[in-house]
């Protein structure tokens, strides 16, 4: 189709411009701030000079990257452990979850609004609340957990410990899939309901079973929807902060070896340990690792999210 | 957007500040930040200072409350920016590491000796005021806390022991607590101990006491390296933690928090905890006003000591001084704060609003105080205490144990290996390592 060349008009774009420009000032100074600290000797000594503490070039990132008797470092190894197996878990079962719900709920029967409603609950409670919460349900003793799982199921015949041991864990993981499926189920449910009925039709008249639908039908189509929601729980969750935090101690204690994730463990030792000008050169590793990522997973996927060819 | 209300706005606020200040130009106007330790601290405070200001017209205090959890956070930004009050609150650790960054006004030695100096204080606060390896004074003690022994006396009597005999020394209370355990009070078996394991605030302060006893410290006398693995050390934490792997504390116990442990002594499930005076005026509160008065417990307890090690029987002292912020505009008048709030009357007044103790020894045998039988009992036992070496890099070193110390919880309750000396050892190795790079780092 002949497209019609148009005049540019600057109109718009000096509309959007004051807009842009705070979005650019509110986004960048603190960018520029934190690298502008990542290159300086930042800590309780030099901290009240702030921005002209002395400047180390790039020595805080060498302490980061290579020095292996950093403190900051200590424990590195097994938060970037156990963040990668939080993110997989936490991000399958929340996609997966929500989707199954998403399906089920996308027929009509009564009380459909009441239930919607309902299922979106566990989303509205804010994540340091969840935290606090599940902090007392997962307690050995008196925690709800145990009481359902021993005094009433007898599923175990011992109290197991929740917040101590390598079950902290599930303590981490459970809670935050709790808090993550619901809104994914919304959005595969708004997904589920542009999908237009015919497809399904001619597939039934051609004896098409229900599950061969969903997989080259329902599948596919949602496919866009399922990347997208994918890298947002991947950030979502290589960030996660507010539950490990707030369920061990409240940031007194150590969530222990197999709760402690990225962003709980580099806040505590570079805050605690006043190495702030490490702190933030950390933060700016993290951060451009996970620009690289955003920036292949788009490039991997733009074509079946745009459905363009 | 109309911009005019904005403006108008702004031109009557700026012409009311002008006219404020105008009218105030004679009244000084002092920031004070405290910590919230009392249930209503901002009423609390507006009492304490009522006579202050009454016998100061002039002056107007701005109290804010701080919670201990972010306190340090915003003290520390306040100490880098130079924004900050003209007096403030410092637990008794953070006051070398504040002062490190030069944020405080040094105190002359006519201040200090208007407030009373060393002698009028627990040496053991005073030694919080300057840093370990510097005379120069930067505050003065406010109130203290310390610990000891709180049991009930109807289970030791029910078991046929003598708290005396009990609280003697490491072996006798280890055989005294192994008699004590499941002891029935009411048809209800009470444990022998508890203590709180690894989501808490105090895991370094619960175990300081019987490492000083044993001969240990947490730290070089030169306060350059950790010594959280010497042999002392590990054989007071291996002595501490076997009460909860030989069951004498309950294996739940080590997930809670201080204030769980002593809800658990309130309500009858442990015999004896180890813990601070606030308690005590807990057990004086009655139920209807969030205090335990009504409980088994609060009738039938006793204070004890630390049973001694080979080296003695002290105990942890901590708490809070009051300092001057160099960015104070209004020093002289600072200081007249201070100086009250540090002195006799408002100390003993501030011991019955928080439950904590005095510093100064006159107000701390304050005839008023010391007419509670259970207050005289804990001030006897806490005579001997001890504090940890006030260095700037305190901070980042407590942290270090208590994320190694908490770790170690996962050992004692068994399920991290199996629990041993030896594994103990390892773990205070790993401990120590990572503080002496802590140390190196703060340096």
């Amino acid at each position: 189709m002949a497209m019609r060349k148009k005049r540019f008009d600057a109109f718009p774009y000096l509309l959007l411009l004051p807009a842009a420009l705070l979005m650019l000032a509110v986004n960048l100074t603190p960018i520029v701030q934190g690298f502008t600290m990542s290159l300086l000797k930042l800590n309780q000594f030099t901290l009240g000079q702030y921005l002209d503490a002395p400047f180390v070039g790039l020595d805080n990132y060498r302490r980061v990257l290579f020095d292996a008797d950093n403190p900051l470092r200590h424990g590195l190894g097994l938060a970037l452990r156990n963040t990668a197996l939080f993110t997989l878990t936490v991000s399958v079962l929340a996609i997966g979850i929500g989707l199954a719900v998403a399906l089920l709920m996308n027929r009509d029967f009564a009380g459909k609004g009441i239930a919607r409603t309902l299922l979106l609950l566990p989303w509205i409670v804010p994540s340091y609340v969840v935290g606090t919460l599940w902090g007392f349900m997962w307690q050995r003793d008196v925690g709800i957990v145990n009481v359902v799982l021993v005094d009433w199921l007898h599923l175990l015949s011992e109290r197991p410990f929740w917040l101590l041991g390598s079950n902290s864990f599930w303590a981490i993981v459970i809670p935050t899939v709790w808090r993550a499926w619901p809104v994914m189920m919304l959005i595969f449910l708004a997904a589920l309901q542009s999908i237009p009925e015919e497809p399904y039709e001619a597939a039934t008249i051609d004896g098409v079973s229900r599950w061969k639908q969903f997989l080259h039908i329902t599948l596919p189509l949602l496919k866009p929807v399922i990347v997208i929601q994918l890298m947002f729980q991947i950030i979502d969750n290589v960030y996660s902060y507010n539950i490990v935090s707030m369920m061990f101690g409240q940031g007194a204690g150590y969530p222990g070896e197999w709760a402690d994730l990225l962003m709980p463990m580099l806040t505590r030792q570079s805050f605690n340990y006043w190495l702030f000008g490490q702190g933030a050169a950390v933060s700016f590793i993290t951060m451009t690792l996970m620009l690289v990522f955003v920036g292949a997973w788009l490039k991997a996927f733009r074509r079946s999210m745009t459905g363009d060819d | 957007m109309n911009a005019w209300p904005a403006r108008t706005f702004a031109t009557g606020l700026l012409g009311a500040s002008l006219f404020a200040s105008a009218a105030c130009a004679r009244a000084a106007e002092l920031n004070l930040w405290v910590m919230s330790t009392t249930e209503q601290q901002q009423q609390d405070m507006r009492e304490l200072l009522r006579p202050f200001i009454a016998s100061n017209p002039t002056l107007r205090v701005n109290v804010t409350v701080l919670n201990w959890e972010s306190a340090w956070a915003k003290i520390t930004a306040a100490a880098a920016s130079g924004q900050g009050p003209d007096v403030l609150e410092l637990g008794t650790t953070w006051v070398a590491a504040i002062s490190s960054m030069g944020a405080l006004e040094p105190l002359s030695e006519q201040q200090q000796n208007e407030a009373g100096g060393a002698k009028a204080f627990f040496p053991v606060m005073w030694g919080t005021t300057h840093r370990l390896d510097d005379a120069k004074v930067f505050a003065i003690p406010w109130y203290a806390d310390a610990r000891a022994a709180f049991y009930r006396t109807d289970v030791f009597k029910k078991a046929g022991i003598e708290a005396r005999d009990a609280f003697a020394n490491w072996g006798s209370f280890k055989q005294a607590m192994q008699k004590i355990n499941g002891t029935e009070i009411g048809g209800k078996k009470i444990a022998a101990l508890g203590y709180p394991g690894k989501n808490d605030w105090n895991v370094v302060h619960n175990l300081a006491p019987w490492i000083w006893n044993a001969g240990g410290d947490v730290l070089s006398s030169d306060g350059k390296r950790s010594a959280i693995n010497s042999t002392e050390s590990v054989q007071a934490i291996v002595y501490y933690t076997s009460f909860a792997a030989e069951g004498l504390v309950p294996r739940g116990a080590l997930e809670k928090d201080s204030g769980q442990i002593e809800s658990g002594f309130f309500n009858g499930q442990y015999a004896v905890i180890f813990t601070g005076p606030w308690i005590l005026k807990q057990m004086r509160t009655p139920k209807a006003k969030g205090g335990q008065l009504e409980t088994v417990t609060a009738a039938n307890f006793g204070i004890a000591p630390y049973p001694a090690g080979l080296k003695g029987n002290q105990t942890f002292f901590s708490g809070s001084d009051l300092a001057i912020m160099k960015s104070s505009k209004n020093k002289t008048e600072a200081w007249k704060l201070l100086a009250y709030l540090t002195g006799r009357d408002s100390q003993v007044s501030f011991s019955k609003m928080s439950g904590m103790l005095p510093t100064r020894l006159d107000a701390a045998s304050d005839p008023s105080l010391m007419s509670d039988p259970h207050y005289a009992q804990f001030i006897a036992q806490v005579k001997n205490g001890r504090h940890y070496a006030a260095i700037p890099g305190w901070g980042p070193l407590e942290s270090v144990y208590l994320k190694n110390l908490g770790n170690m919880f996962d050992i004692v309750g068994g399920l991290k290996g199996k629990y041993s000396a030896l594994a103990i050892k390892q773990a205070m190795d790993a401990a120590a390592q990572e503080a002496d790079q802590v140390l190196s780092s703060s340096r």
